[in-house]
């Protein structure tokens, strides 16, 4: 994966220069933020898939509700059950363990998997560890990349060739088989970190693995940038005041590398998503035995053509999540910068 | 072995077996043995000779050496390849598993201190690349297989000098248990002590004769030549190989190959394999067919083109007996009766035979423990009495790890535990282990694994070979086997008596005691055995020609076509 070359990365300089285009520049009296809502606002598409995203975010934290209605619990087996659909008994799963599909009722609304458990309330909680993991992976990604970029911008030299070098590493493998490599023998042993200690079984290890090794994304265009920005005249500014690399870097750099975050941010969340969906499908992500649509599509596959339900519901609601984020995040894009084609490649 | 530690679903079991269950046709399938190959008429148990079948494979077998093999499939097609001193009938059921001479002229003499065997080798053999068989070449095939640190090495470190031999490692050096005379065809072998599961050892694939100049290397690639009624030809790695018959093959009593030639290609996609066996492209895959594809094959090819068999497996939960909570006779009783195996059959997609004895029906002492103490392994399970006994043994609340594997078979039934233990009262969490170091992980009384899935496929059909599982010489620090730490003085005074004796018949009441001990004391928690399937194409002829062996499944020289 990589990002688009430098040619194509946001401008985020603090004044935008339009080269004369009046749309791209502030109207008087409107800060760069204020015009950004503005202009998101209008976008309709974004609008929508935004509130796409919020909505699952919602139906996420509204699992335990529907676990209660269900009558059932993520992990419940329910093999030898049995449920009546249409006025008719029917086993949840049969003796050649085929599981039911969607009875469209409270109980398995979505249809059962086949250890029998409800698929609605899997993907329910698989939707909170996909979107926990995403959105952390995200910011530990985050505050990592700019850590590294800024470092490695600023002082450039030794601290610059090391940041590099190590980013390039990183770079040179490929993210899912880092992951599956770390996830495999994380999930083990667990992780020790001085005094923190983290079970194998952990969400916080994929969280952990994916934040990590999604570094490079973010922290090559933030060290470009940090890179144009110090030779800026308000850095020089700052230094001739008297004013530490650290205070340049807080008070400076940070505010200035906000834009860039914010439109990679939506982009690091719905990477991370995919990869997660990636590493649990392949058993180095989330463990059993909470569920995660990886997980949930993996389970589904051998039964593809009896219980198609099983790999078409999580798959559906992974796209969607990722779609909705893609468009949600691009459109937060142009409205910080129009002109900006930011994206995370493979 | 194992199962759950090779691809797909024949992995480790090399041996997988079943009795008295297949279609067989009227006659004799052991065959008169004397009979040359090629000819058109068939020579035993029905059907014709002659043709070329192509049958597929999900993955390749871990090697074509049977020094090195320990894979059903590797098994399966070895045995037609290699003979050893002594076999089994190509016959179903009990038949299958009584040991016969196979290379050997007449069964061991064993010595009254059951420490000595000799046997003498059959005259004229010859291997198929026209090379004369030799007594001395037994001890270069054993010491192949120590040298080569097989799978199976273990099998052998009970001959005299067999554990200095593997220590010093030097491959030509002799192994003084093994006394070989080329001139008499003699072989004598010495047991540092007596072992009566040996007769058994004897007829395992490692035990096959190579000519004493095969390389002291994994010959897959290039398999040594045997003495048997097929050969390898054409083995291409992870894509097939091809086994044709040898027309000259010709040893009193054994079984010559009614077929030509059998193709065997690798299809890691089940699904296409069953599409293809469907379509008579394939003539006989060797896995089940997958499973949203079975309800559809079960339906319309069974006693037709499709068979399942029960293997001699046994599938079963491991419960700490030195760790609590399961160091408390209550608390394993409570999940005897809670775990369902109406549940567990249907995780199989109904391939799993719900049982209440740890050994399998088709195993010698196997005695059926009716009523079983838990209930009846096709009712529903006694929930109510199992949160009762978790209750009374004061363990309700404490933390339960449930390790798995994540080969597709265990991953489910390890969740499945999991939920059963916390629906009677524990807090229960499965941890899923990759299967590669599974074993090494549960084996490791560090680990300290409290419960988990495990399962087991004979190596050979003797108790003894399931019980080492649950033996307390099997304890060990590291790479225990017994992941349970089952050591009860009553069951292990009758292991330790009834495994010196080589007359099986004679122990089997003995092993049946054993069996229900094991169960009645809820020292484990037996489920059930796996079946096995046979699907064949139209071309198959599926009524005369298949012979499930009790130990290497489905009977290569046994089949024919139409």
């Amino acid at each position: 994966m990589s990002i688009a070359d430098s040619s194509v990365q946001p401008d985020l300089s603090p004044v935008l220069d339009d080269g004369g285009q009046a749309e791209a520049a502030p109207a008087p009296g409107i800060s760069p933020w204020e015009l950004a809502v503005r202009r998101l606002k209008r976008n309709k598409p974004a609008l929508i898939f935004g509130a796409l995203f919020f909505l699952l975010g919602a139906l996420a934290l509204a699992a335990p509700l529907w676990a209660q209605v269900a009558d059932t619990t993520p992990a419940k087996n329910h093999l030898s059950d049995t449920i009546v659909v249409n006025g008719k008994s029917e086993q949840v799963v049969t003796f050649d363990g085929v599981p039911i599909g969607p009875t469209f009722q409270k109980k398995f609304f979505l249809g059962a998997d086949s250890n029998g458990r409800d698929v609605a309330v899997r993907l329910l909680y698989g939707a909170r560890n996909s979107l926990f993991i995403g959105i952390t992976a995200g910011i530990i990604t985050a505050f990592l990349a700019v850590l590294l970029g800024t470092l490695a911008g600023y002082f450039r030299g030794w601290t610059d060739a090391i940041i590099s070098r190590s980013l390039d590493v990183m770079w040179a493998f490929p993210v899912l088989l880092l992951g599956v490599a770390l996830g495999v023998s994380l999930a083990l042993g667990g992780l020790q970190i001085g005094p923190l200690s983290i079970s194998g079984n952990s969400k916080w290890i994929p969280t952990l693995i994916i934040g990590v090794v999604s570094v490079v994304y973010l922290a090559r265009p933030i060290r470009g940038q940090v890179l144009s920005l110090r030779e800026k005249e308000f850095i020089e500014a700052a230094r001739a005041h008297g004013a530490g690399p650290l205070k340049i870097m807080f008070t400076e750099l940070l505010p200035n590398l906000a834009s860039t975050i914010l439109v990679f941010f939506p982009l690091l969340v719905a990477n991370a998503i995919l990869l997660e969906a990636a590493l649990s499908f392949l058993g180095a992500g989330v463990q059993p035995p909470e569920p995660s649509w990886g997980t949930m599509l993996a389970n589904g596959v051998e039964l593809l053509s009896t219980a198609p339900h099983l790999t078409i519901v999580p798959g559906l609601m992974l796209v969607l999540t990722v779609l909705a984020l893609n468009v949600f995040g691009d459109g937060v894009r142009d409205a910080r910068d129009p002109r900006a084609k930011v994206r995370l490649e493979h | 072995m194992p199962r759950s530690l090779r691809g797909v679903l024949c992995l480790s079991f090399a041996c997988a077996a079943m009795f008295g269950l297949a279609a067989c046709g009227g006659d004799d399938p052991e065959g008169a043995g004397t009979t040359t190959g090629g000819g058109t008429a068939a020579s035993d148990g029905g059907g014709t000779s002659g043709g070329t079948i192509k049958t597929a494979y999900t993955s390749f077998p871990d090697h074509l050496d049977p020094a090195l093999s320990y894979s059903q499939e590797g098994w399966q097609s070895l045995w037609t390849v290699y003979t050893p001193l002594l076999t089994y009938k190509h016959s179903e059921g009990a038949e299958g598993a009584t040991v016969v001479p196979g290379l050997a002229e007449d069964m061991p003499d064993i010595s009254a201190d059951g420490k000595t065997y000799k046997l003498k080798l059959r005259r004229g053999l010859k291997y198929s690349d026209g090379k004369a068989v030799k007594a001395s070449d037994f001890e270069h095939s054993i010491k192949r297989v120590l040298n080569l640190e097989s799978g199976g090495s273990s099998f052998y470190l009970g001959i005299v000098g067999a554990e200095k031999y593997v220590k010093d490692g030097k491959a030509r050096a002799d192994i003084p248990g093994i006394v070989t005379d080329d001139a008499t065809g003699d072989i004598t072998i010495n047991l540092v002590e007596a072992d009566g599961r040996f007769p058994y050892i004897l007829t395992m694939v490692f035990a096959s004769l190579v000519p004493g100049d095969t390389p002291f290397q994994n010959m897959t690639k290039d398999p040594p030549p045997g003495v048997g009624p097929y050969k390898f030809e054409n083995v291409r790695i992870n894509r097939g190989y091809d086994l044709v018959k040898m027309p000259d093959f010709n040893v009193a009593d054994q079984q010559v190959g009614k077929l030509d030639k059998i193709e065997i290609e690798i299809i890691k996609n089940r699904r296409r394999q069953t599409q293809d066996t469907i379509q008579n492209k394939i003539d006989y895959m060797n896995d089940p067919p997958a499973p949203d594809q079975l309800r559809d094959v079960r339906a319309q090819y069974t006693d037709k083109r499709y068979k399942e068999f029960v293997t001699n497996s046994t599938y079963y939960f491991y419960l700490n007996h030195d760790i609590a909570p399961f160091n408390k006779p209550e608390a394993r009783q409570a999940v005897n009766y809670a775990v369902d195996k109406r549940s567990l059959a249907r995780l199989f997609g109904g391939l799993l035979e719900p049982g209440c004895n740890f050994l399998p029906p088709g195993m010698q002492g196997y005695q059926k423990i009716d009523p079983c103490p838990w209930g009846d392994p096709t009712a529903a399970p006694d929930v109510a009495k199992a949160k009762q006994l978790v209750k009374q043994a004061g363990v309700k609340g404490q933390s339960v790890t449930v390790f798995g594997n994540d080969e597709p078979e265990s991953k489910p039934i390890t969740e499945y535990l999991s939920d059963v233990l916390n629906d009677i009262g524990f807090k229960a969490k499965p941890r899923i282990i990759e299967a590669s170091v599974w074993i090494a992980t549960i084996g490791n009384q560090k680990t300290k694994a409290q419960t988990g899935f495990a399962n087991w496929f004979q190596d050979f059909p003797h108790p003894g070979n399931f019980f080492f599982l649950v033996d307390a010489k099997s304890i060990q620090p590291t790479n225990s086997q017994n992941y349970g730490s089952v050591n009860v003085p009553e069951i292990q005074e009758i292991f330790n008596e009834a495994n010196q004796n080589p007359d099986i018949d004679a122990v089997a009441d003995d092993y049946a005691r054993a069996d229900r001990l094991l169960v009645e004391g809820a020292h484990v928690v037996p489920y059930g055995h796996r079946k096995l399937t046979v699907f064949y194409s139209d071309r198959m002829d599926f009524e005369n020609c298949t012979v499930w062996h009790p130990v290497y499944n489905l009977d290569f020289t046994n089949l024919c076509l139409k």
